[in-house]
């Protein structure tokens, strides 16, 4: 019970987020770097004390996940957006096993992390991780539009992404009821929504005529490269475990 | 003022925008030719946005190859300087516009922000004039030409916009759909508003005016006039081309389907107050209210919704709800980097001896006035260039073999330059449409083409008819258009593709790859396939009344005969099939026993009636031309161009016209002075007319002596790969063939040669084969420039301007003013037409390049046909006007450099002055829409009209 409610608590499964947004006691790319952290924490707490599922806590994460959801579509805020999806996630980490929550939470993390590496660049090229105003970057600046939408894509749970593919094997690995059939189909479309109205923002749209576009820097252009590749290679071995 | 009148004060701030099938070029600020150029581009920008001018880093590259000269640039600086009192700072004026103005924008950094301190008296200075502080006029500024449900959409996230557009573009395409769909809207006959009424269910008695009154008033519209040009400007394309048709009463479509923008205003607010009723704030009264109470989130708002607000205070605008707070820092930075942008500039020239307010005014006069002071040194610079080269003596053989008479276009420059330089050649221009506009019905159509500028309505109609056997064609081309109709109706119904995919599709298959892979071998299997057309002729001379008589009396028989065949089993003979006729067309009295209910089937729904007896007669009396007719379009051509005597052997008339495929655009590519057509029609008719041995005695009458062995041979020159094609070469004689073979040769080189030139303009075009490819490749954006690259034109003799190579840049119009008369009348009609068409196309190209956004058409890519009257990008957005980007962008880079047209005139003063005071272009030449260059040989000066006066740029020896 206690492991449970830790469990909870480390994957996101609490909206604890409106603390530190609340009293600004930390910043968002900090809120984003404890949740990730919290998280990796969860999953080794995980694999050490493995628990069946407890529907009481799916429950509470879903609950906390829509309230989530909520929030991440009034955001225009890249950093607050990374840490709002991986909220949204938690009732996925927390019934799948394991096995297969680890993998997910990984390509999750790792998604979430290009995403912030994005937000990084806003701030540095705009000011801001704030895309309000910085529509239409495929045209303006190609390399962000493209590295933007292979995250957004992958979020969206579009395959061949691994976050697609460990969904599917989550699925596939755990003893479905009800409840988690209908929380697997928000927390799917819910992604999709997500991930599809910042895309509608970012990459696409008119290229805002008062912004001066700056595009990625090799540096990061090699950096998001090499993100893409592991998230690749993480996508085979989802396969891989979706076959076997 | 009424409603109507309302709209009419500004329904001219939109152009007319053209069916595509029969492109015109038109200046997209049509409705601002009353004011000065200048400041009607001021006003242009304020109501549209976008860019009047190119960006000076354009013109500084520009300024660093050597295109504007130093010396130019300082003598237009000097004007506004002098006018402000600056006039000693010339030099650093010149150095803040070619160095420090490209990076203006980058002294406005948030970064050098902090780590520069803002100097207080210059802060202090510009907030107390700065917009900010007066919160209401901020709110006019931010909310000018936005409507109700804009406004709605940007203070509340709702997106009334998106459905508003989407329902009035869904309408208004279906209703003004030509053909397209196999599928039309019912009820369009009862004209745009009524037939809406009946779609939307709406219960209202009036028309669309008193429609539109109560959905005014129901939103509660203060400024009515203003509200219309908001409303008109959100879709710009539809509302030109709506005013274009409600104002041409010879469209056909607009005579089957009526329409006004008045029905276009009442469809639009129809939606609007549809949408918004369901709003909490659903009129004006209660919007100004909440603004009232609401005035920074108000401007907060609105800034976001127009992409000013960054960033941080989008971030603000989420995380707290202290707006006055969040404004107050969003001000406070603004001047902030207003001040750092002043100081930084400042610094950037330490030798200005100039306060830091001083500079700001300074710096503010600038770049208000670079754009055109840019423009204006870039036209100065190739207009000294030009008279030089115009006023440098030549002198060329006189007795040429042959003299080409091209139908006017930049497109024929290089290839007369090539001609001339081939053999015993001359060439001249001629206004396009050759001075002859005629409504032309081809061989095989039905439908009449209006070949004369859109502003002339031509009076006379020409047919094409064979003069040869055409069973043969007959039966290809009827086998051909089945196909095509049964293709079209199965793409076209909404059912059937769903089957025609599975069951036909690969046979597109075919064409697919073919014209993908092989364009040549797939282009010349489908020519083959092709009938080849009979030889025809024209119509040209007048019926009598007779033979009218005669016509429409046939035409009325055979439709008795067809129906008597068809609907009755009533047999009669040929006489009383005559009295019967008689009684329907001439109200004769019925002396042959037929049912009563035929006779008025053929009077009523086959209209063999009395009315339409006579409006066939007047249909057929507009066919051809009277010999009075006849002789005053040969002699106007000829005196236009000042060949009237030392006539060649042969002279040549040539039309022009282009060549793609898969190109939307095509007659953007054809005569524009043709409506978009191609000008061959004109030429074999005025050829015709010439060969006439009565055309030539009455010609000769009037001064003109034509000898008898010269023969005029029409032409069409194709503009994609510069070929030259000759018809009517069956009236020559074995010995002139001969000669003509000979010279065909040449052209043929000329030809060559000209391609060669103008492949090295046209990207991915590295052999001649490949300008051929273009014209076939479906896949082609850019078949050839066309008329990108147009700056100027020429009226004056060819002798003054054949030794110069202008690339395909200038309309060369030959003119000669000593056969012109006191009144300058050949000089006036240069000017109503190709003047006209020239300042058109040149200021269509103009800004279509300078913001293609704004005006042009956007990327082809996107384009896909709507309704078969215009483009538009994906499934529904405004109709695109002007030119796609890749009419005069290549690689992100202007191809088509933007300058008003210079226009040369090898006249004496007074004569030009006449022809400007007579013509219908005295608005845009006196308001400086062109630019117009007198070159007065007798009084051996060289005049410019700028600023309102004639300035002498150069005495001649």
């Amino acid at each position: 019970m206690l492991i449970n409610f830790i469990l909870l608590f480390l994957f996101a499964g609490v909206p604890y987020y409106i603390y530190f947004e609340k009293t600004k006691k930390l910043k968002r790319e900090q809120i984003f770097f404890l949740s990730t952290f919290l998280l990796l924490f969860g999953i080794i707490l995980d694999s050490i004390f493995p628990q069946e599922i407890s529907m009481p806590f799916v429950i509470v994460a879903f609950m906390s996940s829509l309230f989530t959801l909520y929030q991440a579509n009034k955001t225009t805020n890249l950093y607050k957006l990374a840490y709002y999806v991986l909220f949204f996630n938690a009732p996925i980490l927390i019934m799948f096993k394991p096995e297969q929550s680890v993998l997910y939470a990984l390509s999750l993390l790792l998604t979430l992390f290009g995403l912030y590496l994005i937000a990084k660049y806003y701030e540095r090229s705009y000011g801001s991780a704030n895309y309000q105003s910085v529509s239409g970057i495929t045209l303006m600046t190609p390399y962000a539009g493209l590295f933007l939408t292979t995250y957004l894509t992958a979020l969206a749970l579009y395959p061949p992404f691994p976050n697609s593919i460990l969904f599917l094997h989550g699925i596939l690995a755990t003893d479905m009821n009800a409840i988690l059939y209908f929380i697997i189909v928000v927390i799917f479309f819910g992604n999709f929504l997500i991930a599809a109205r910042v895309m509608a923002k970012t990459v696409f749209g008119k290229p805002n005529d008062n912004i001066h576009y700056i595009d990625l820097t090799s540096k990061e252009k090699r950096l998001h490269l090499a993100l893409v590749i592991v998230l690749l290679m993480l996508s085979i071995v989802g396969l891989k475990e979706v076959l076997a | 003022m009424s409603i109507l009148e309302k709209l009419n004060a500004v329904k001219d701030t939109v152009p007319h925008y053209w069916p595509i099938g029969a492109f015109i070029h038109h200046n997209p600020l049509k409705g601002f030719e009353h004011i000065n150029f200048k400041e009607a581009l001021d006003e242009a920008q304020s109501i549209f946005g976008g860019q009047v001018y190119m960006k000076p880093d354009y013109y500084i590259s520009l300024f660093d190859e050597g295109k504007i000269k130093a010396e130019h640039l300082e003598k237009n600086l000097l004007k506004p300087l002098k006018e402000f009192g600056f006039d000693a700072f010339t030099k650093e004026a010149k150095e803040f516009m070619l160095d420090i103005s490209p990076k203006w924008d980058s002294f406005r950094s948030y970064e050098e922000l902090k780590i520069n301190d803002i100097d207080d008296t210059l802060h202090t200075y510009l907030e107390e004039n700065s917009i900010f502080m007066d919160k209401e006029a901020w709110i006019q500024s931010l909310t000018k030409n936005l409507t109700l449900y804009e406004i709605h959409d940007a203070l509340f996230a709702t997106s009334d916009k998106e459905l508003i557009e989407k329902d009035v573009i869904e309408y208004i395409a279906r209703f003004l759909d030509d053909n397209q769909t196999t599928l039309s809207m019912a009820d369009r006959d009862l004209g745009m508003f009524n037939t809406f009424k009946l779609y939307e269910n709406i219960d209202h008695d009036g028309d669309s005016e008193s429609y539109v009154q109560k959905v005014l008033e129901k939103l509660k519209v203060k400024d009515i006039e203003k509200y219309f040009l908001t409303h008109i400007l959100k879709l710009h394309g539809w509302a030109g081309f709506i005013k274009y048709r409600s104002e041409d009463d010879t469209y056909y479509a607009q005579q089957d389907h009526p329409s006004t923008l008045m029905d276009y205003m009442a469809i639009r607010l129809h939606f609007e107050q549809k949408y918004i009723a369901k709003e909490k704030i659903n009129n004006f009264d209660i919007l100004y209210s909440y603004i009232d109470t609401h005035k920074e989130y108000t401007i907060l708002k609105l800034l976001q919704s127009k992409g000013k607000l960054t960033g941080i205070y989008n971030d603000a605008m989420e995380d707290t709800q202290d707006y006055k707070e969040i404004l107050g820092a969003y001000v406070k930075d603004e001047i902030n980097l207003d001040s750092l942008q002043i100081q930084l500039a400042k610094k950037s020239l330490p030798s200005l001896n100039l306060s830091l307010i001083e500079f700001s005014n300074f710096v503010n006069l600038l770049k208000k006035e670079e754009g055109f002071l840019w423009l204006k040194s870039l036209e100065d610079t190739y207009i000294i260039e030009h008279v030089n080269a115009f006023t440098s003596p030549q002198s060329y053989d006189k007795k040429p073999l042959s003299s080409t008479i091209f139908c006017l276009d930049v497109r024929s420059e290089t290839m007369r330059r090539k001609l001339e330089e081939s053999g015993p050649y001359e060439t001249y221009g001629a206004g396009g449409f050759l001075g002859i506009p005629i409504s032309f019905v081809e061989f095989d159509k039905a439908h009449q083409l209006n070949l004369a500028p859109a502003v002339i309505k031509p009076e006379n109609i020409v047919f094409e008819i064979p003069v040869e056997a055409h069973e043969e064609y007959n039966a290809k081309q009827g086998i051909n258009k089945t196909y095509k109709k049964v293709l079209s109706d199965l793409k076209n119904n909404p059912y059937t593709p769903y089957i025609m995919v599975e069951a036909i599709g690969w046979i597109f298959g075919i064409k697919l790859f073919g014209k993908t892979f092989f364009p040549e071998k797939t282009n010349a299997l489908f020519n083959k396939m092709k009938p080849k057309k009979p030889k025809t002729t024209y119509t040209l001379d007048k019926l009598t009344n007779m033979e009218i008589e005669a016509y429409v009396k046939k035409l009325h028989i055979n439709i008795i005969n067809e129906v008597l065949i068809t609907l009755s089993d009533a047999a009669l003979s040929d006489p009383q099939i005559e009295l019967l006729w008689e009684h329907l067309a001439l109200d004769k009295e019925l002396n042959v026993k037929i049912s009563s209910i035929l006779v008025e089937k053929l009077k009523y729904a086959y209209h063999i009636n009395p009315q339409d007896y006579e409006l066939q007669k007047e249909k057929l009396a507009h066919v051809g031309f009277t010999h009075d007719e006849q002789v005053m379009y040969v002699e106007n051509l000829l005196n236009m161009i000042g060949l009237v005597n030392n006539f060649s052997k042969f002279v040549i008339i040539s039309g022009h016209g282009s060549l793609s495929d898969n190109n939307p655009f095509e007659s953007a590519l054809d005569c524009g002075a043709c409506g978009g057509s191609i000008s061959l029609p004109n030429a074999r008719a005025l050829c015709m007319i010439a060969n006439k041995k009565e055309i030539r005695q009455k010609l000769k009458d009037k001064g003109i002596d034509i000898p008898s062995d010269v023969k005029f041979i029409p032409a069409m020159h194709v503009t994609t790969t510069d070929e030259i094609t000759f018809y009517d070469t069956d009236i020559l004689d074995k010995e002139e063939l001969e000669i003509f073979s000979t010279m065909e040769k040449d052209f043929k080189k000329a030809s060559f040669k000209a391609r060669e030139e103008r492949a090295i303009d046209l990207p991915n075009t590295n052999e001649q084969k490949d300008l051929f490819i273009k014209t076939m490749d479906w896949s082609e954006p850019r078949p050839e420039w066309g008329l990108a690259g147009n700056m100027g034109v020429f009226a004056g003799p060819r002798d003054s301007c054949r030794h110069i190579a202008f690339r395909n840049r200038l309309f060369l119009h030959s003119y000669d003013s000593s056969i012109d008369n006191k009144n300058a009348d050949l000089l006036t009609r240069i000017f109503d037409g190709p003047l006209v068409v020239g300042e058109w196309i040149n200021l269509e190209h103009y800004f279509s390049t300078v913001d293609n956004k704004v005006y042009g058409a956007g990327s082809k890519v996107y384009h896909n046909v709507v309704s078969k009257i215009g483009v538009y990008n994906g499934n529904y957005s405004d109709l695109k006007i002007g030119l796609p980007t890749q009419s005069v962008i290549t690689e992100g880079e202007a191809y088509h450099e933007p300058v008003r047209l210079l226009t040369y005139m090898e006249a004496p003063l007074e004569t030009v002055g006449k022809a400007v005071e007579n013509s219908i272009a005295k608005d845009f030449i006196l308001n400086e829409w062109i630019r117009p260059i007198i070159i007065d040989k007798e009084a051996k000066k060289v005049y410019s009209y700028e600023y309102g006066e004639f300035i002498v740029i150069k005495e001649l020896e």
